[in-house]
């Protein structure tokens, strides 16, 4: 007897509240009070943060100069892929009304560039770029993914290979300040630290050589490149081969066609440690890369950065709009909820 | 029908011989089962055979395929493959768990064990070493092994009893007769010596027919038929042993050859679902032609100027190509995890099930079983129920409960607690040891000489007489053995009363009154049969006299009532009282005979038994020559106890929408009595009895009452609908069958009666194919077996020792009652969790994988993906995956007390207003908008390329991060939103989703280039975490996308507020301490108003044909037909003497016959 009881009992499942479905739950019960002060809650708050949004972004000084028209000559001469040793510069006088504040940076900005096309982004080789692959031999998976500028047509691989790395933004821009009508001074810009510190140190690597142009014997440079890829940077031999800052950020493909990207940033010396003074300056600008043939633009931006980043009101009307939505609704859901109680309370006095 | 048309008549025409003791000669199939899916070697191929038989995987497989084309891919080669195959081993150890289970079910009934004849001496060995040709000895209580041919027992006669429960649903126990010409083969030497051979069918899954020859030596052959057969799954009753050579074993038997198609059921979610997926199907197709079209476009108007990627190099590839890009592209709009994650949800729905307290049959120890998952939660749907009646709605035990004797009643105190009922068991005994009748007056009277002490001697005396019950004394207890349980029900209570059956010899009767012995000499046993509707004895009193004693239904004994009889009026009373009661009544009477009268008779009766042709009829004429004149003495009321709850379930169920149907293979008396028991059919309700026999009648009578239906046809009226089996044949004719069913359906309750299994199962079938409801069949015997496979969803009751109910069922439950909480419950919180969980797979597979649409708007409909690869595909099998399970397992639309509490929250489910096209397009629109809104927001955000401190500038994968986090985000809080009920497992699905994805995100971004993958996602955590940008749209994004649902919510809330709403709220409320009571009561008293705001057409008809008249509930149950007759077999017996005695009289009384 006293064996079959036992045996009931561990044939007895234990009676958790798991296995009973009696878990304490918490019943998310839409009450008209929660939902209207959740409501009026997420007003205040968007609204908010909103305001503060829209009044740093508005903080943002911002100049943007379009070049392709302003130096038209130049773009017709690109459109002919023959010219492509035929130098051609061009300058842009501007007036900047109020003093930049603080850090400005340079960026250039191409208009209906499609980056982000799936076999433009395919061709490239990371591993080259790595340095470890250099004549991209190893795999025959990889010269694929470099197509079609994956070699020459002698059959020397290309370094670095790819349509990304073909078509980098060749254009050298030079910022001058007129501080005394006449004296144009270069404004001093760095060239360096435009780059993701993983980029600059895990993803990009020279090949292991003393110098350069050795490592890279038996590559050839890309068909669109004017110089080898070891003498991309003549001040800074750093700042060469596969390391270049300038071929580093042109690498990261741009999410939609019509992208920035960042040039230069503004070295904080001599006149120009409060940022950018209001005054005379222009843009010299070394007219390389072509864009009239895909119908594009190009233009220059100069812009300080707020804790958010640029001036993009988009994210601040985003918040503010929200914030009045949701007052909207709590409005009016206040009120149909109080002409519903009347209405229901009645309802049940008939009952 | 797939259970019919697998009748393998065929079969039926291969004639086997079985030799005997000659077991090398005897090769026939093992007697070891396996009911087991897979085997080892057979699993791999046969579970990747049935894996890719389904559209989506095979779908899976396809696009796996294609993605090994080089070049065609945008979303790498392994990242279909690897969810591919995670989803299959998931679902592969399911189908190991539960195929292990079967195999250990199996081998649990194969090794059970069993005493056979080998080489000469009796040896005990396992049931799955039975072999054909083996003579097997099993004693009084056990199951047999295999089919075999009844050589012998330990009976008068060669009898012996076996319980078919288990087979054909029939809780009277069967008679089989041995051969005379074996049934002295009793000692090894004699069974060892046997020579000879038996010729048989082959194998078939007829119960009731076996055709074979016993060809022993040196006699001449005999035939042998069903009535010497014992099936495997039967259980030896009554009968201390018996012999018998095993002719069918395994697969073979005809128990197994009953079991072995089990129908593959679907329930109605998973066909919408099927079609869903189809329609999603085809979306992507649309999809992937709009980026097609997209693609021809941009490159007519680019063309020639890409001049940085040399497009005509490309141009070249076809469309064809284009469109295989773009379908891997989106394939991913197909829910790939959706069926596993429904197979686990439901399976642990299924555990649920099994575990759950409230089912659990404490008295026998049995859960709930889900024997299958599938149909969880078709449970929450069902609209027509089909039940069986005995062992379903009642527990098939017998209990003499009241009396009426000369015009006073007895028993009729106050009803019992509950408590005592539910002590009582499901016992599988015919015969039980309690005992209702509890009144003291009755024995107080006849001892203190009440003016109607002689009546109520003559009344027990009667009872104690007239029957043909078999006592057996075990000990000093004496143990009624009867094929019938009324009659075993009626000798037990008097047993009680003092009035005590000790003896039966083959011509007398002795009973044992306050200690002393009376005995009757039997004379003549005029056997009951359902056309006689009655059963007397002639004997001659201890006093010497002749006397006829009668019970049988009110209306035939009123009819031979003598002019002298007294009472009739007061027992009409009381026998329409225990009607609406629902107890079982039985008239009692005598008649005092003469000598010449008598002698007379009997003359008669002897020409009479020995006419050849019609035979019974002739005999039931004489009988009818002397059952007259009776003298009544009064009524017995027998409860056939219904199980607990029943009354309360079926009202629970009727409120809850759902129809009840009855469907019995019992009489008409006894089912409709059930029914007023039952409250299935209160006593004001018309009703509608069918009784006819031809098919001009049934049509006749239908059109009429359909014709004075009229406008109330096809509603809900308050009318009962009794029909037989032999009308329903007619009934059920194609020209007909149309208006019968609307017939039907205009009746709140139907009762068929009488049925055949078949008629059982055509009667659902009817109702699943015109009606086009879910319907639910709930039996726990053989003849349910073809309900509840033609049943959406079939409900054996389990505990019986019947099984095969059971091995057929979908689910299993002990007792009818559990029914309720089954579907009341279990069924609305999975319907309510399935579909969830469904439709929310679908919305977060449209959200993900459309912003590649979107995408590709701005990328010049290129193929690019805007994520990483490895990130997309993880989406499903990790990222995402635990909402769903939560939303499966754990949702509660509100408490299970409130489901119970209002029946009518059931309607919202079985409506399935939740659950349909347009629920499923409303969502693919949701889904789409929020998608829009994932991609458009942070489109806009980064648009102006300067988020970065430092000034630094970003790529696509950037944005795709950004978007990724926030379609995880915002699809974990929609699965928030619709969870109405957090327990901690919602919270770490949520929460817990979201920190997967950061995490990994962390994680991923520093594996290049250790690892050679993603070298594109290196260095992004760096960079997205720490911009404000990130962190000010994680906030806003999904706000915006939720925010829209939110208000949606509240407004429908608000303006149409449904039954559910207001349960939960009053729970809600309740919970925060409100006054309890009377807010329900407020509720409840409002609710129920709104449901039957409309009641019940009144129907005004002409009382002719709708019986109103009140029943007086005869019904009576007893072997009819039996290979021997009831007299033959009371006659064999005498206990007064051993049981050994008895052998060797028996025997030698076999022998003089």
């Amino acid at each position: 007897m006293k064996r079959t009881s036992e045996e009931s009992q561990s044939r007895l499942p234990d009676n958790s509240a798991l296995k009973q479905q009696q878990l304490p739950a918490y019943r998310l019960q839409l009450t008209a009070t929660g939902v209207l002060s959740g409501f009026f809650a997420t007003g205040v708050f968007c609204l908010g943060v909103g305001i503060i949004l829209i009044l740093s972004a508005k903080s943002i000084k911002e100049i943007e100069i379009k070049y392709t028209k302003i130096c038209g000559n130049c773009a017709k001469l690109r459109e002919d892929a023959t010219n492509f040793d035929k130098e051609c510069t061009c300058s842009i006088p501007f007036y900047l009304s109020e003093t930049m504040q603080g850090n400005v940076y340079m960026y250039y900005k191409l208009y209906g560039f499609y980056q982000n096309l799936y076999r433009y982004i395919l061709s490239r080789s990371n591993s080259q770029l790595m340095g470890t692959d250099l004549k991209i031999v190893n795999k025959e998976k990889d010269v694929g993914t470099c197509a079609p500028f994956s070699r020459s047509h002698d059959g020397t691989p290309i370094a670095p290979c790819g349509a990304i790395a073909n078509s980098i933004f060749n254009d050298t821009i030079i910022l001058s300040y007129n501080l005394n009508s006449s004296i144009p001074i270069e404004v001093p810009m760095l060239r360096s630290g435009i780059t993701w510190w993983t980029d600059k140190y895990v993803k990009f690597q020279n090949p292991r050589s003393k110098n350069l142009s050795i490592a890279f014997a038996g590559t050839t440079k890309p068909p669109s490149w004017a110089k080898p890829v070891y003498e991309l940077d003549q001040e800074d031999p750093e700042n060469n081969g596969f390391l270049n800052d300038d071929f580093i950020v042109w690498m990261r493909a741009a999410a939609f066609p019509t992208f920035k990207k960042l040039y230069r940033r503004l070295n904080r010396i001599q006149y120009f440690t409060e940022g950018l003074p209001a005054g005379n300056y222009s843009f010299n600008i070394t007219y390389n890369f072509p864009v009239t043939r895909f119908r594009g633009e190009k233009s220059v931006v100069l812009s300080t950065l707020t804790w958010s980043g640029g001036s993009n009101l988009f994210l601040g009307l985003a918040y503010t709009v929200t914030g009045a939505v949701t007052w909207l609704a709590f409005f009016s859901m206040m009120a149909i909820h109080l002409m519903l109680k009347d209405r229901k309370n009645t309802v049940q006095t008939c009952i | 029908m797939g259970w019919q048309q697998s009748l393998q008549e065929s079969d039926a025409s291969k004639v086997r011989t079985i030799y005997l003791n000659e077991p090398l000669r005897n090769s026939f199939c093992k007697n070891s089962i396996s009911t087991a899916k897979y085997s080892i070697w057979s699993f791999l191929p046969r579970y990747l055979y049935l894996q890719f038989s389904k559209a989506a995987n095979a779908f899976f497989l396809f696009i796996t395929i294609l993605q090994q084309i080089p070049d065609v891919s945008p979303t790498g080669k392994y990242t279909t493959l690897l969810p591919l195959v995670i989803i299959l081993m998931v679902s592969g150890i399911k189908e190991i768990v539960e195929d292990y289970k079967r195999h250990m079910a199996d081998k649990l009934v194969n090794t059970k064990t069993v005493i056979v004849l080998r080489e000469n001496t009796w040896k005990t060995i396992m049931w799955k070493e039975v072999n054909v040709g083996d003579i097997v000895k099993a004693s009084n209580g056990q199951f047999l092994p295999a089919d075999m041919v009844l050589i012998s027992s330990s009976e008068p006669q060669v009898t012996c009893y076996v319980a078919t429960s288990n087979l054909d649903g029939e809780t009277n126990l069967k008679i089989r007769q041995a051969l005379s010409e074996t049934s002295e083969m009793q000692t090894e030497k004699q069974l060892s010596s046997l020579s000879g051979k038996i010729e048989c069918e082959g194998p078939n899954r007829h119960f009731n027919t076996f055709v074979g020859t016993l060809y022993l030596n040196d006699k001449s052959p005999v035939p042998i038929g069903p009535d010497q057969v014992l099936l495997r799954g039967t259980q030896l009753k009554n009968t201390q042993w018996i012999l018998g050579i095993v002719v069918y074993t395994g697969f073979e038997t005809k128990f197994m050859q009953n079991s072995i198609k089990l129908p593959l059921k679907r329930s109605n979610v998973e066909k919408v679902t099927n079609v869903q997926i189809l329609v999603l199907f085809l979306l992507l197709l649309a999809m992937s032609l709009v980026s097609c079209v997209g693609a021809i476009l941009w490159n007519e108007w680019y063309g020639e100027g890409i001049w940085y990627i040399r497009m005509k190099e490309y141009i070249s590839y076809s469309l064809g190509f284009d469109l295989l890009v773009f379908i891997i592209l989106y394939h991913n709009l197909i829910p790939i995890s959706l069926l596993v994650t429904l197979e686990i949800v439901k399976y642990i729905q299924a555990m649920f099930i099994n575990w759950d307290e409230d089912m659990h049959y404490r008295r026998n120890d049995v859960y709930a079983m889900a024997r299958t998952s599938n149909l969880n939660e078709e449970l929450g749907q069902v609209k027509y129920l089909f039940s069986d009646k005995t062992g379903t709605l009642t527990c098939n035990i017998m209990t003499f409960k009241k009396c009426t004797i000369a015009g006073i009643i007895y028993g009729n105190q106050s009803e019992k607690s509950d408590t005592d009922i539910r002590k009582l068991s499901l016992s599988p005994s015919v015969i039980t040891e309690s005992c209702e009748f509890n009144d003291p007056r009755l024995l107080y009277n006849f001892e203190n000489g009440h003016p109607t002490k002689d009546y109520i001697k003559e009344f027990l005396t009667l009872l104690c007489v007239c029957h043909t019950v078999v006592p057996e004394r075990d000990g000093n207890n004496i143990i009624y053995q009867a094929s019938s349980p009324d009659e075993a029900a009626l000798v037990k209570g008097m047993k009680n009363l003092g009035f005590v059956f000790t003896a039966r010899t083959p011509t007398s009767v002795t009973i044992e009154v306050m200690g002393e012995n009376f005995t009757f000499e039997i004379l003549n046993i005029l056997e009951f049969s359902s056309n006689r509707k009655r059963m007397s004895v002639i004997v001659r009193t201890p006093t010497g006299n002749l006397r006829l004693y009668c019970k049988g239904a009110d209306t035939v004994i009123y009819e031979r009532l003598s002019e002298d009889s007294r009472f009739m009026k007061e027992t009409l009373t009381h026998l329409e009282y225990f009607a609406k009661e629902g107890l079982r009544t039985l008239c009692v009477a005598y008649a005092d005979l003469s000598e010449e009268e008598y002698q007379q008779w009997l003359t008669q009766y002897r020409k009479a038994s020995t006419v050849i042709q019609n035979r019974m009829q002739s005999l039931e004429e004489c009988y009818e020559y002397i059952e007259k004149k009776f003298l009544l003495l009064g009524a017995t009321a027998i409860e056939d106890r219904l199980q607990a709850r029943v009354p309360e379930t079926i009202t629970t169920l009727l409120k809850a929408n759902i129809r009840i149907w009855v469907l019995t293979g019992d009489k008409q008396e006894t089912a409709i009595n059930i029914a007023y028991s039952c409250k299935l059919i209160s006593a004001h309700m018309f009703r509608i009895q069918l009784n006819l026999n031809s098919l001009e009648a049934t049509q006749q009578a239908i059109t009429w009452h359909c014709e004075a239906l009229g406008t109330q046809l096809s509603k809900e009226n308050d009318l009962a609908l009794i029909i037989d089996g032999e009308t329903l044949k007619y009934a059920l004719h194609s020209e007909i069958k149309r208006s019968f069913l609307n017939l039907a359906l205009s009746c709140r309750a139907v009762l068929c009666c009488r049925l055949s299994p078949l008629q059982k199962a055509e009667i659902v079938d009817l109702v699943k194919k015109h009606v086009g409801a879910i319907t639910l069949a709930i039996g726990d015997g053989a003849n349910d077996v073809g309900m509840i496979q033609m049943a959406h969803v079939g409900v054996g009751i389990s505990g019986n020792e019947g099984m095969l109910a059971t091995n057929n069922s979908d689910y299993a439950i002990a007792q009818f009652s559990y029914l309720e909480k089954l579907l009341l419950v279990h069924g609305a919180w999975n319907h309510f969790r399935v579909t969830k969980c469904i439709l929310y797979c679908f919305y977060k597979n449209v959200v993900l994988y459309v912003i590649e649409l979107w995408f590709a708007f701005v990328n010049g409909f290129s193929g690019q993906i805007v994520f990483e690869h490895w990130c997309i595909s993880l989406y499903n099998v990790l990222f995402t995956s635990l909402p769903p399970f939560s939303l499966g397992i754990f949702e509660q639309c509100c408490s299970q007390k409130s489901l119970l509490a209002y029946p009518q929250l059931y309607k919202i489910s079985q409506a399935g207003n939740t659950f349909n096209t347009k629920v499923f397009w409303f969502q693919c629109l949701n889904a789409l908008i929020h998608s829009f809104i994932l991609f458009w927001m942070p489109m806009k955000m980064l648009e102006h390329d300067m988020v970065l401190q430092g000034g630094y500038t970003t790529d696509y994968l950037f944005l795709g991060n950004f978007i990724y986090t926030y379609v995880v985000v915002t699809v974990c809080l929609k699965a928030g939103l619709e969870t109405q009920s957090w327990n901690k497992f919602s919270h770490i699905a949520i929460w817990g989703s979201i920190i997967i994805w950061l995490v990994f995100f962390a994680i991923y971004s520093f594996v290049w280039p250790t690892i050679p993958i993603a070298p594109e996602m290196a260095g992004q955590v760096k960079m997205v975490l720490v911009c404000p940008y990130f962190w000010l749209g994680f906030f806003i994004v999904p706000i915006v996308c939720l925010t829209l649902n939110l208000i949606w919510k509240s407004i429908r809330n608000t303006c149409k507020r449904t039954l559910l709403e207001e349960v939960r709220e009053m729970e809600s409320s309740r919970a925060q301490k409100f006054h309890p009571t009377i807010f329900r009561k407020r509720v409840e008293a409002k609710k129920v108003q709104m449901i039957f705001a409309t009641p019940p057409h009144e129907v005004v008809l002409q009382s002719e044909s709708f019986d109103q008249s009140i029943p007086r509930g005869y019904a009576f149950s007893q072997v009819e037909q039996a290979v021997i007759t009831q007299e033959e077999l009371i006659r064999s017996y005498n206990t007064t003497k051993s049981k050994q005695d008895k052998v060797t009289m028996d025997s030698s009384h076999s022998r003089q016959k």
